[in-house]
Formats: C-alpha cells, structure tokens, sequence
C-alpha cells in the first residue's frame, strides 16, 4: 500500500459530534467467562486511537459491539452520534477485520463493487472509485488491471490491498482497524502507518487494535489499555505518559564491559529494568536519586553513551500496569 | 432492503454465470431429449424384439402346430432373418430332444427352444427355454403368436375355413390408459405418472442440491472471514435472506429451464420424430391448471426456504467440509426420506399415506405436488399442508437465523447440540 491515498470530501451538514464514539458501562459475557467488563472510552472526532491490549483481552469483542455485529449485555455504545443499533450510522464507518479474506472465485472489481453495495454506494461511483483506488495502489497499470482478475490470482499482499479498497470504497468517517499490522510484511506495514496518518490528515477518525506498543506509541492520540476485558487505563497519549512521572531513566552503554548488573539488582535504587543488552529502560525505586544511579553505573566501569530522565514508554506503562495479569487462559479467538 | 438486494444479485450471478449452473441447466434437456429418443431409436433399429429365428421349435403336437408357428413369427416382423428351424418328435421324445437342445443353447449353437405339445393344442400351455426369457417383448410376442397360433388351428378343427380363421387371429391389439379426473379426461395415465414422478424427483434434487449450494456458501464466508466484513455491514437475518433467495432463484431458474425445454419438447414430439425418421405415437401432455402451477411455486419456495434455511444455518456451525458432511447428514436424511415416498404415493395419491406425507413439512414440498399432478386434492388437505408448512418454514427461518447470526463468528471446535441450543435460546 502506498502512502498517497485519496479521500473524497465529508459533507456532514451541520454536525458538531465531538466525539466520533462513545462507548459507557459496556459489558458483553460469554458462555461463562466474561470478555468485556464495564468497559467507557471516548474517541475524539479526528483522532487516531489506540485500542491496545494482550492477545485475548476482548479487543475484538469491543470491536464487533461498536460495529453491532454482536450485541453488548450491558451499556451503551453511541457511533458518530447515533446508537449503534441504527443501521443507517453503518455506511459511514469502515472495518478492516484482523483476519482477513474474499470470495475467492470472484473477480477483484465485483467484489468491491459488491462490499460497495453494502455500504450503499451506487454502481457508478463504486465503479470510479475501485479504478481511483485500484490506480493509487498500484493495482492497475496500463500493462495490467488486476480488477478483470479473479481473487485467487492475487497475492497475498494484493489481496489485502483489495480488502482494504473495500474498507475505504464509501469513504466512512469513522475507520475501524482490527490488528492492521498483523501479518503485514515490512513494506505493507509502513505503507498501513502511511495510510493511517493520511487518513488522520483528512479529518477521518482512526480506531485501530493491536498488542504492538511501539507502533501504537508512535501513531496515536489516544489510547485505551484493556486487559483481561477490563480497562486499565486511557487517556490522550501525552498525559497517560506524563502521569507515570519521570521515574524512567534511559540509559546506553558501549560494549559489555563493567559489571552493570549488579548495579541494576539494587532495589533501593532500581524497581524495574527492562534489559535490551546495551539499552537499559530504568524504573527508579521510589526515593531513589538517579545522580545516584548514574555515579554507580559509572563506578562500575561501563561507557555511558546515554544517561536521560525520561517518560516512560508506552511499552512499559504496559508492563506496569497489565503485568502478569495480561493473558487469560482460553481467550484467544474474541481478542 | 438494498443491501439484502445486493446479497441476492450477488448470490444470483455469480452462480448462474458459473461453468457447473451453465452445463447442468444444458444437460438437463439433453437428457431428456436422449429418454425420449434414444428407446425410440432402438427399437426401431432392433424391430423392438430380441432375434427369435435362432429358436428351434419342438414340436410334439401331432397337429403340425410347429410349422404353422414359424410361419407366423418368419412373417409376423421384418427383424426376422431367418424361418424358425422345426423338429417334429414322439410325445415321448420330448425330454430327450429338450437336453440335446439345451446343450446346444448352452454352446450357442441355438438362442432357445420352444416346445408345443398336446396342451398347448388345448391352450393350456407352452414353453420356452432360452436366452430370450428375460426380454418381456420377445416372451410377449411368442406368447401372442403361440396364441393367435393355437387359436387359428382350433378354428379350423372347428371347420372354418384356414384363410378366414389366419386372418381373425391376426390382432395387433395394443391397450391405451387415459385418465379421468373429476374434471374430466387428463391425458394418459402413464404420461401423468411420469410427469409427476418426474416433478418430484425434480424438486427433491433442487431442494438437495441448491440446500447444499447454500451450506457451502456460508461455509465459504466463514472460513475465508468475509462474513466478519458483510455483517458490519447489514444483519445477519438479512444476509441469511439474501443468500436464501438469491440461490433459491438460482434453483428456480434452472427448474424453469428445464421444464420449459421439456415442453416444447414434448409439445414438438411428433414433428421432431417425423425430422429423424422415427415413428411417434401420439402423446397427450397431462393438462395443468393455473391454479395448479401457483400451488407449485408456492410449494416450491415454502419447502426450498424450509431447507435452504437449516442448510445455511449448519454451514455456519461448521468449520471443515468433513464436519459440514456430518451435522448435514439428519437434514438430508429428511430430504432423502421425503423422496422415498414418491414411489407409494404415485401408486395410491389418495391413500392414508399420502395424506399424511403430504401434511409433513419436511415431505410436503416434493409429495404434495405429487398428489395435485394425480388425483384431485381435497382443498381442505391443500390449506392444510399449505398452513403447516408455512408455519414450519417461519419456525426454520427464525432457528437458523439465531444459530447463523452466532455460528458465522464462532472459530474453533464444531459446537455441541447442547450448545447450539443456548445459542437459539439467547442469540
């Protein structure tokens, strides 16, 4: 996917939603155990947010509520201004779901022209807007038109090019994402990060899924942290940071020489550090002094390329925050 | 509205434009057309009778009935290459010349023998051994000609003259069956028979067939997660109609064809046997009604959606092709126990049986229109099976689009009854 992408202009008469979801005390149980638990987030119209948590955390569960595709306990879920029950708030939100797939035995342009029809774009305009799409990502050029093609013929990466065409074809307000990277090769990955920022420029609001702190901490403005179905924390990203202080010590090291850990296993100095070899990520113990820390990293005999207070990354809020309890068994399959 | 609309257009093209819809849909007629003509052909080109002229003809009669019997079968049809060779023995020879005969019919040397004696001059009886004595014409046509035969000695004992008495026994006597409703004359019996057990077997394949169609459909959009795509854009109850009607169109059209193409056919029988050069007997198409067809088509969609419902609600339980082909197996056992009672109630269309096949909701749609191409159907039995039916069709729709709006998203391990119930319960 490249990252130019084309966007049709929103006429939204006179509407002023703040805010592009509204999500209060939803609760969706299963068979048993429960997958989402009072669960309340707000999206801002406009922003690109972060719905991030551990594999089975009730992601997807959150996801298919917000699209009413399965219908919550409890609570209630407002898209775009409207209940999510209305069916006509529908053709203004987009899904790319995380596992991905098309009739096979179709070719490429009926089936757009079919997801289209689902989201109420006439024949015509589907039809210019698939060539539109089609050009932009590559999919037809003047030697060949993938969109003549069967599904099967594409490859893999083709493939989810189309699918996401499909996503866009009725150029919703509202884009909802459920693990766009996953499975994405290196290429394709950054052409999604491309995407999603062009989509933020034009005013789109972005909801994307993932369990990829690090992509997550790059692109958003918001995030929300589920784990086990319930909430952890959410907020604008700048202020989830700034309230886990500048406790967090960013620190670089030439070669392995020195004894560094043992400086590191001091608890009255250090809470928690997060090992990468030659880049350490240093919780300060409460009361610590990191001139402290510093002076006996220092007399322990390593170079120090970086020693820098830092905020936390997102990454490690994480790790605070969800910690052991990330994962519960048997969850997989409602993410 | 529109949505459900684009899931039926969908549906519709893509199977009526597939290579497998074409070919059957072409298929169907020829096969018609090869029922029809083909036996027509065959016989023409065999003289319709197995070669007796290699039967040799024990005669024990004392009366010279053995000479006068391959006359009658050398001359009685063209196909005849040769007269009938003839032994004249002793009464008390008979069971000696049977067993050199019967070893030559076993080295081929003879395709049989036929032996006449005294009884047979008696009209009792005759018999034959041979290769022949399982082909119903040839027995037919020695029966006949051993009778006419038998006759026409008998005649002449009796004094009339051997001229008159051939030609009074010559009697190729074939026997028309008609119909007769309380409206009236129908056509012949056996034309209608078959018309109705051809519609039967018709709507018993569609409903396997396009029930089938539908469940690996849905299997489809399970297993390739386009169905988590189409039900964030409209429900699952529509999707489920959708698909319901569009394939149910797509069965329909096919049926339309074919019956179509068997019309003319059967209307342009004669000029289309005339064009090949082979003989046509006349054939009366079995009058329908309006009222007839309307009940059809009613019949039809009431029954197709009852089982296109349950198949597609099956295919979303299920994650392979090898679980589809085991919780399949009860629905179509119902379809395949609905076609067994064809047979029974084409024999008695008014019977105990018939009346309570018909009133099932899993049988009515093939039995019932079974009984209306026969008899008169009592307008009381045909509201009533219409009633159940439709009732049972709203009570299928309604299970299997709560077991579909769950199954469709449910990965993993094929659900137990006992799930699957909770699902219809709380969905």
């Amino acid at each position: 996917m490249r990252s130019r992408a084309i966007f049709y202009a929103h006429a939204v008469p006179g509407e002023t939603i703040p805010n592009a979801l509204e999500i209060n005390g939803v609760r969706k149980s299963f068979a048993g155990h429960v997958a989402v638990r009072d669960l309340s987030l707000v999206v801002p119209r406009g922003a690109v947010y972060g719905l991030l948590g551990p594999n089975g955390a009730g992601k997807t569960t959150t996801i298919r509520m917000i699209l009413n595709v399965i219908v919550p306990d409890a609570g209630v879920i407002t898209v775009l201004g409207h209940p999510s029950t209305d069916t006509q708030v529908n053709n203004r939100v987009g899904y790319l779901p995380e596992e991905r797939g098309l009739y096979r035995k179709m070719k490429v342009r009926s089936v757009l022209r079919f997801l289209g029809a689902l989201k109420g774009v006439n024949r015509r305009a589907a039809d210019r807007r698939i060539d539109e799409w089609l050009d932009r990502l590559g999919l037809r050029t003047p030697d060949k038109d993938w969109g003549d093609a069967k599904v099967d013929e594409l490859s893999r990466g083709m493939q989810q090019k189309v699918q996401f065409i499909g996503t866009m074809l009725h150029d919703p307000e509202l884009v909802i994402l459920d693990e766009p990277f996953s499975g994405l090769d290196p290429v394709n990955a950054q052409a999604m990060k491309d995407t999603v920022v062009d989509l933020r420029r034009r005013g789109h609001t972005v909801l994307f899924s993932t369990h990829l702190m690090d992509q997550a901490e790059r692109m958003c403005d918001n995030v929300c942290i589920i784990a086990a179905g319930a909430k952890v924390l959410d907020g604008e990203m700048g202020s989830v940071k700034a309230s886990h202080g500048s406790r967090t010590v960013a620190l670089a090291v030439d070669g392995n020489a020195g004894d560094i850990r043992s400086v590191l296993r001091d608890p009255r100095l250090v809470a928690r550090a997060d090992d990468h070899t030659r880049f350490y990520e240093i919780e300060l113990s409460d009361g610590a002094d990191p001139q402290e820390l510093l002076r006996r990293v220092l007399d322990s005999g390593v170079r120090v390329n970086r020693f820098e207070l830092v905020q936390p990354s997102l990454h490690q809020i994480f790790l605070e925050r969800v910690g052991a309890r990330g994962v519960e068994e048997g969850m997989s399959g409602h993410g | 509205m529109d949505k459900t609309w684009a899931v039926i257009k969908r549906e519709y093209l893509e199977r009526v434009r597939s290579k497998w819809f074409v070919i059957a849909t072409l298929f169907g007629p020829v096969l018609l057309a090869t029922m029809m003509i083909v036996p027509a052909w065959l016989s023409l080109r065999s003289g319709g009778i197995a070669d007796l002229s290699e039967t040799v003809i024990v005669d024990a009669s004392g009366a010279g009935l053995g000479d006068r019997l391959a006359d009658a079968l050398a001359t009685g049809s063209a196909r005849m290459r040769a007269r009938p060779e003839v032994r004249v023995v002793d009464p008390g020879d008979v069971a000696q010349a049977e067993s050199l005969l019967t070893r030559d019919v076993m080295q081929k040397v003879h395709s049989g023998y036929l032996v006449v004696d005294r009884e047979t001059l008696a009209g009792e009886r005759a018999r034959y051994a041979g290769r022949a004595a399982t082909s119903l014409p040839a027995i037919d046509r020695l029966r006949t000609t051993v009778r006419n035969v038998v006759m026409a000695a008998r005649l002449e004992t009796a004094g009339i003259d051997p001229e008159i008495a051939r030609n009074m026994t010559l009697l190729p006597l074939r026997l028309e069956s008609e119909r007769i409703t309380e409206r009236g004359r129908g056509g012949s019996g056996r034309v209608n028979a078959l018309f109705s057990f051809g519609l039967a077997f018709l709507l018993y394949m569609s409903i396997l067939l396009y029930g089938q169609a539908i469940m690996r459909g849905v299997m489809e959009e399970k297993q390739t997660r386009v169905a988590e795509v189409i039900v964030s854009s409209l429900r699952p109850d529509a999707l489920l109609a959708g698909k319901v009607l569009g394939v149910g169109g797509v069965a329909f059209t096919q049926i339309a064809a074919w019956v179509l193409a068997g019309w003319v056919m059967a209307t342009f029988r004669a000029p289309i046997f005339a064009a090949m050069g082979l003989p046509a007997t006349p054939m009366r198409l079995p009058e329908l009604s309006i009222t007839f067809g309307l009940l059809l088509l009613l019949l039809f969609a009431l029954g197709f959606i009852f089982y296109a419902a349950l198949f597609a609600a099956v295919g979303s339980m299920v994650n392979t092709d090898q679980e589809a082909q085991q919780a399949a197996t009860p629905l179509m056992m119902l379809v395949i126990f609905a076609a067994l009672f064809i047979q029974p109630v084409l024999f008695n269309p008014s019977g105990r049986l018939a009346q309570w096949v018909s009133l099932l909701p899993f049988s009515a749609p093939i039995l019932m229109p079974v009984r209306l191409a026969t008899v008169q159907v009592p307008w009381v039995e045909i509201i009533a099976c219409l009633v159940i039916l439709a009732a049972s069709c709203a009570l299928a729709v309604w299970i299997a689009a709560r077991i579909y709006r769950v199954g469709l998203l449910m990965y993993g391990k094929k659900p137990t009854l006992r799930e699957v119930a909770r699902w219809v319960r709380y969905a």
